[in-house]
């Protein structure tokens, strides 16, 4: 009918969802594009200072140790969560009692806050008077409380909470990949004689490539990319233990306000620097996985 | 071989469920107890049942508050993404116009490009400029801005509405703005029923985002961000009672709505994996 007023109307119905996104989303990366050539502290004058911030980086020992602790945390994560999700997927696409009642539990976790679950982990975990260590100490006869959130442990602990919340969700998109999987495949070969084993082995694995291949890259991206749960379970510590990258990032631009670590400054253009190394190391990282993994993605 | 089997199967599958259930039942539990029974008493069940722990969460710990922030801001921001992303869903899946494809793959951008909490600070400055910072209308803005998947979802169920109801509108002399409000509104709302859903849960559940823009306003703290700071605070261990109470009233609306709508939440997780 009116072509100029239907394109008009387009543009006027596009409008909000195109500002919110220039200016929330697009604008704040740009901003820390530019600001990672200068040193800028949030107040007082900027200064244009080329890659010196790189270069700080680069020399950033506490960096580069949130760094390797990144690397422990999300290791640790995707060993125990992604066998552990595949495992659960595979039994719960089985003809089994119950299995939408279990699929629903194990899915719970995605549900809730990781906040709010950091905090009531904290208080399980605590290693003075936490409730995990009240019931050591009362059932198994533990001498000593062990101390989950201290040097030896905090990693485990912060990494076994990770793992509490993100099997559900990897359990429910490996289920959706073996649910793609034809079940006269299982059938003709339990005629032949093939065991469960043997399926999972020569069958599940192989045609559940391509979908494994794009659950682990999505694994490995949230687990080099997550802090909240660390962040108010243990804020990094102690002693720098559990300080992942991103939690390094964010309290460069958001130093605690009280406390010991309260000489901490604001650092927005050594801290766009850093974000940008992260972001640069989690790309790097994710390339490589999808190179290394290539063979997953052919059926054959 | 076959009972031995089974065994292994349960038990495997009970303690996993047991591990999985257990933080949340111990969370329910212990909001009922003391604070002396919480942090020493080794009790599974409540030995006296505390149900003033909510009253006086309610009230002394500022959770009535919270609580009315959190839905506040879960609310607005959920009717928020409906609008913007529906509106350019059925723009986007319906008309013609020069930079739809950018438009398309600026979405998908923002989805899959994430630098952390650097954004933040960007974020929160503008919301100064706007003097959107003094109320929770910069955090409701921030977290429409992020409607990316929204967008996406109801795209694909932009699809499933048949293109010939709104032809028939347009012959019938139905403008475009009024055929989306009487047509594809209405046809939408299954797509809209599962985006509202996790767009609820996502601002419902958001720390940082209100933590950040609330660091110097508790008045204007969320459930999240009122608990997690109760943890920090010098009164910390005599306040694990109201830890546990306030962490029932963060899971509880969302645990209902999973009661009631599972099959929603997981139907949308597994849909991203084939979207």
């Amino acid at each position: 009918m009116n072509k100029a007023k239907n394109v008009a109307f387009s543009y006027s119905f596009l409008l909000p969802s195109f500002i919110l996104t220039m200016v929330l989303g697009i604008y704040p990366m740009i901003w820390a594009l530019r600001y990672m050539f200068y040193d800028y502290k949030g107040f007082g004058a900027e200064r244009f200072v080329g890659l010196a911030n790189f270069e700080r980086v680069m020399r950033d020992q506490q960096f580069w140790e949130s760094v390797a602790n990144t690397f422990i945390y999300a290791g640790g994560k995707l060993l125990l969560s992604i066998p552990l999700a595949l495992i659960l997927a595979v039994i719960l696409n089985w003809n089994i009692k119950g299995k939408n009642l279990l699929r629903a539990i194990f899915f719970m976790p995605t549900i809730i806050s990781t906040a709010v679950m950091a905090v009531v982990f904290f208080t399980i975990f605590n290693s003075y008077n936490g409730i995990l260590n009240q019931f050591l100490m009362k059932y198994l006869f533990i001498q000593n409380a062990v101390d989950w959130l201290g040097v030896d442990y905090a990693m485990l602990t912060v990494i076994l909470v990770a793992v509490w919340g993100a099997v559900g969700n990897y359990m429910l998109l490996f289920l959706a990949g073996l649910q793609n999987i034809p079940q006269d495949v299982y059938e003709s070969s339990a005629l032949d004689g093939a065991n469960k084993l043997q399926q999972f082995r020569y069958i599940t694995i192989p045609m559940l490539g391509p979908v494994m291949q794009m659950i682990i890259m999505l694994a490995i991206i949230n687990a080099l990319k997550g802090y909240e749960s660390i962040m108010v379970m243990t804020d990094g510590g102690p002693i720098g233990k559990t300080n992942v990258m991103f939690l390094y990032v964010y309290k460069l631009f958001f130093p605690p306000a009280g406390g010991a670590a309260a000489t901490q400054i604001q650092e927005f253009g050594y801290g766009s620097a850093v974000a940008f190394i992260t972001a640069v190391i989690v790309g790097i990282i994710t390339i490589l996985y999808f190179y290394g993994s290539r063979r997953m993605s052919q059926n054959d | 071989m076959k009972i031995a089997w089974n065994t292994i199967l349960w038990t495997f599958l009970i303690v996993v469920a047991f591990l999985t259930l257990f933080p949340v039942v111990i969370t329910f539990l212990g909001s009922f107890k003391t604070n002396a029974e919480l942090t020493a008493g080794a009790t599974f069940l409540p030995a006296d049942w505390q149900f003033s722990n909510y009253l006086e969460a309610w009230k002394q710990a500022n959770f009535s508050t919270y609580t009315l922030n959190s839905l506040f801001v879960a609310t607005a921001s959920t009717l928020g993404t409906l609008l913007v992303a529906s509106m350019a869903a059925y723009v986007v899946n319906r008309m013609d116009f020069i930079g739809k494809k950018i438009y398309v793959s600026l979405q998908a951008f923002t989805m899959f490009v994430a630098i952390g909490a650097v954004v933040l600070r960007p974020q929160f400055d503008l919301m100064i400029k706007l003097h959107l910072h003094e109320s929770l209308w910069g955090v409701i803005l921030i977290l429409i801005s992020a409607h990316a998947s929204a967008f996406f979802i109801l795209l694909s169920f932009m699809n499933g509405i048949p293109r010939e109801l709104d032809e028939a509108a347009r012959i019938d002399g139905c403008s475009p703005g009024r055929t989306f409000w009487r047509i594809i509104i209405p046809l939408l709302t299954p797509g809209l029923g599962v985006c509202a859903l996790f767009a609820f849960r996502g601002a419902w559940n958001e720390y940082l985002l209100p933590f950040v823009f609330t660091l110097s306003k508790p008045e204007l703290q969320t459930l999240t961000v009122g608990l997690a700071n109760l943890k920090y605070g010098v009164a910390a261990a005599s306040q694990t009672h109201f830890m546990m109470a306030g962490a029932c009233l963060s899971i509880l609306p969302i645990l209902i709505a999973y009661i009631f709508a599972n099959k929603s939440f997981m139907q949308m997780t597994a849909g991203s994996l084939k979207g």
